[in-house]
């Protein structure tokens, strides 16, 4: 069992001994039972601090902020951040050691092991509640999410409002870590991609016609961009403008900059927006479902991902995030790799 | 001029409107969006609030300014696409996102008129339904000057008594779209009035999220422009687009030349929602960011909408749907930043 006091005082010690600069964790959001982001810098602070199967986010996001504002500042503060990783998290401080885009002595990990179950959809829970508010969520010996409503309880198994990746989970406890709280057990899944089989099992007439209808929706308000951790690059195809322009750059550098994506929001460019960010996140993707869980317009965002996350175990027996001295799938070449699909 | 529909009156109601093009409330999964109506008994107003506002009808996210080719003598080809007559109808609009056309109104008009605006805005006709229940629980209309039975900016209220709706018509155009079904129509008795009453004085009791002595917030804005309150603030701010491309009242632009060909030269000159959030909205093309960081970008969004917009327009910018509450992916609450500035400091 996860005992949050063990976290705080865990956090309370290492901003004491001035070991972190700040602590990235969860808080009580404003917003009902969600909670939100806390940056901790104050010891005295960390009573703020929760855990609970709302806490949704997947915060190393805040550890590619970090580099960037460290990389913009005259003296920066060398000391790591602490971060509370869940597994799925935790993974994608992998890939960021693999990538070299961070180093291991920049992160002090606080791992939470979900133990059996994982988070909660927010939207699965809003469908249960019926308009109702939810003051509090935890979980039973049977395996139900007990939530506590005004003037009672409803009583759901975890099934029903775990989020769909919790489902399918191979890593519920954290890979990498300074500290790890909570058990090691792993938990049982047997069907790591079923989630793709409906999708598989159309014609590639129905899936282009689904995914037209879908991707037609997208405003490119790029939230799926923003808070995925694997989008780190400086410069983004779809960006107007050349981030990577100094004092040295010169006229014709900048008007030949080439233009990928139009901004129109249409389903030509939507398409070519959505299908490059699924190919640079081919063999990255720890399947933290944030993109999908951002997205205001309700994008299933996941099954991209998650079709090349299948890919790449299939055709190259690669899990990406779970050893950071492997290298990365994209940059490594094996002499069995398969090339029979390579026309 | 006050009336009364029967509910189930109100398909027959949007037959008799079939010259127009009408737009209504439509859920997809476990969104709602504006959808065209098709078929009159499809329509269904007993709805939440939809992901975006009606803007999108009236300021699409993407426009065409015009349409520019070379003749074979090199000659410069310039055609005007005006959006095209399209007399068109809202059902269900919330009384928030109607007030929210009010504002976008005064910066599209005013000196200069812009014309791809003002020909959807013109050719539109609202029908509002009150809020009789919050349709989100971050609903805060009272504390920006709004209320959940607003009348501002629309041309028809509906508001649900039941089995039937109150039809307060308030301009010319909604008086045009009663006249179109005369018969379905029946003047409101005593009772009516009273339930109306009733019903609008309780559903502003139902809406518990407000902003306290919002007007102490524009001049305390004044003094934080370099306050690190925005570094602390913007911390989990991810600089996605969702609160201001959500917003009702947002309105900012980007245009850009979508060339389809060089030779011979054909494309399009297009104007598409831009948002200040993205780091590149401001970026020179020196290099050089006046608004470098997302502590920037949040100060931006919030001084625009209730300092700037104050200043210029008098009204705050902002008509409390709650949409950017809703959807912020990391929990920023404009109420919460908002409460924060107002006891900031001495």
């Amino acid at each position: 069992m996860v005992n949050v006091e063990d976290l705080r005082k865990e956090a309370k010690r290492i901003l004491k001994e001035g070991k972190v600069k700040y602590v990235i964790g969860y808080e009580r959001g404003q917003n009902g039972l969600m909670p939100k982001p806390a940056f901790i810098k104050d010891p005295e602070d960390v009573d703020r601090l929760i855990w609970n199967p709302t806490c949704v986010h997947n915060l190393t996001k805040f550890l590619v902020d970090e580099k960037k504002r460290k990389a913009g500042e005259k003296k920066p503060d060398e000391r790591p951040v602490g971060i509370v990783v869940k597994g799925c998290d935790s993974r994608a401080i992998i890939v960021l050691l693999q990538e070299k885009y961070i180093n291991r002595e920049d992160v002090h990990i606080l791992g939470i092991s979900c133990e059996q179950t994982g988070v909660i959809d927010e939207k699965k829970l809003a469908n249960k509640l019926k308009g109702k508010k939810a003051e509090n969520i935890e979980l039973d010996e049977k395996g139900n999410f007990v939530i506590s409503v005004q003037g009672g309880t409803i009583k759901v198994p975890a099934e029903e409002l775990l989020a769909e990746r919790c489902l399918e989970c191979r890593a519920n406890y954290p890979v990498v870590y300074d500290l790890l709280l909570g058990d090691k057990t792993k938990k049982k899944v047997e069907e790591p991609f079923k989630s793709l089989e409906k999708m598989e099992s159309l014609s590639e007439k129905e899936r282009w016609a689904f995914w037209t209808e879908q991707l037609a929706k997208c405003i490119r308000c790029y939230a799926c961009r923003s808070v995925c951790p694997m989008c780190y690059c400086d410069e983004c195809v779809v960006d107007t403008i050349n981030f990577a322009v100094t004092a040295d750059t010169t006229a014709s550098e900048k008007a030949g900059k080439i233009k990928w994506v139009e901004k129109s929001p249409v389903p030509s460019e939507n398409f070519v927006y959505h299908m490059v960010r699924a190919m640079h996140l081919a063999g990255r993707c720890i399947d933290c479902g944030e993109c999908e869980r951002v997205c205001p317009l309700d994008i299933p965002l996941r099954f991209l991902n998650k079709k090349l996350e299948k890919e790449a175990k299939e055709l190259f027996g690669y899990d990406a995030g779970f050893d950071p001295d492997e290298p990365s799938l994209v940059s490594s070449f094996k002499d069995e790799d398969p090339e029979d699909f390579i026309r | 001029m006050d009336k009364i529909l029967l509910k189930k009156a109100l398909p027959q109601w949007v037959k008799k409107l079939q010259t127009y093009r009408i737009y209504a409330p439509a859920k997809d999964e476990d969104i709602w969006t504006y959808e065209a109506v098709n078929t009159p008994e499809d329509i269904d107003l007993e709805f939440l609030i939809t992901a975006l506002s009606p803007k999108k009808i009236i300021f699409p996210q993407r426009e065409v300014y015009f349409e520019f080719n070379k003749d074979d003598n090199d000659n410069p080809d310039i055609k005007e696409t005006i959006p095209e007559d399209e007399p068109t109808i809202v059902f269900g609009v919330r009384p928030c996102d109607a007030k929210a056309l009010t504002l976008t109104d005064l910066v599209f008009g005013g000196d200069f008129e812009d014309v791809y605006y003002w020909k959807r805005r013109n050719q539109t006709i609202l029908v509002g339904l009150a809020c009789n229940t919050p349709p989100s629980t971050n609903c805060f209309c009272l504390s920006v000057e709004g209320s959940p039975h607003s009348k501002e900016g629309l041309d028809i209220l509906l508001t649900d008594l039941g089995d039937k709706y109150y039809v307060e018509s308030l301009t010319k155009n909604g008086v045009k779209l009663l006249n179109l079904a005369k018969n379905l129509f029946t003047p409101p008795k005593a009772g009516d009035k009273k339930d109306l009453q009733k019903i609008h004085a309780e559903s502003e009791k139902k809406i518990k999220k407000q902003i306290k002595n919002l007007k102490k917030v524009p001049p305390k804005l004044k003094g934080m422009w370099d306050s690190s309150f925005w570094d602390e603030e913007a911390m989990s701010c991810l600089r996605c687009g969702i609160c201001t491309y959500m917003c009702p009242t947002c309105h900012c632009f980007d245009i850009n030349d979508e060339v389809h060909s060089h030779t011979p030269l054909t494309g399009k000159r297009i104007r598409t929602w831009d948002t200040c959030q993205f780091p590149d909205f401001t970026m020179h093309s020196s290099g050089h960011n006046p608004r470098p960081d997302k502590a920037s970008r949040l100060r931006q969004r919030i001084m625009h909408k209730f300092q700037y917009f104050v200043e210029r327009y008098q009204n705050y910018q902002c008509t409390g749907c709650g949409r950017c509450i809703t959807n912020c992916p990391v929990g920023i609450d404009i109420i919460e930043v908002l409460d924060k500035v107002r006891d900031y400091g001495p």
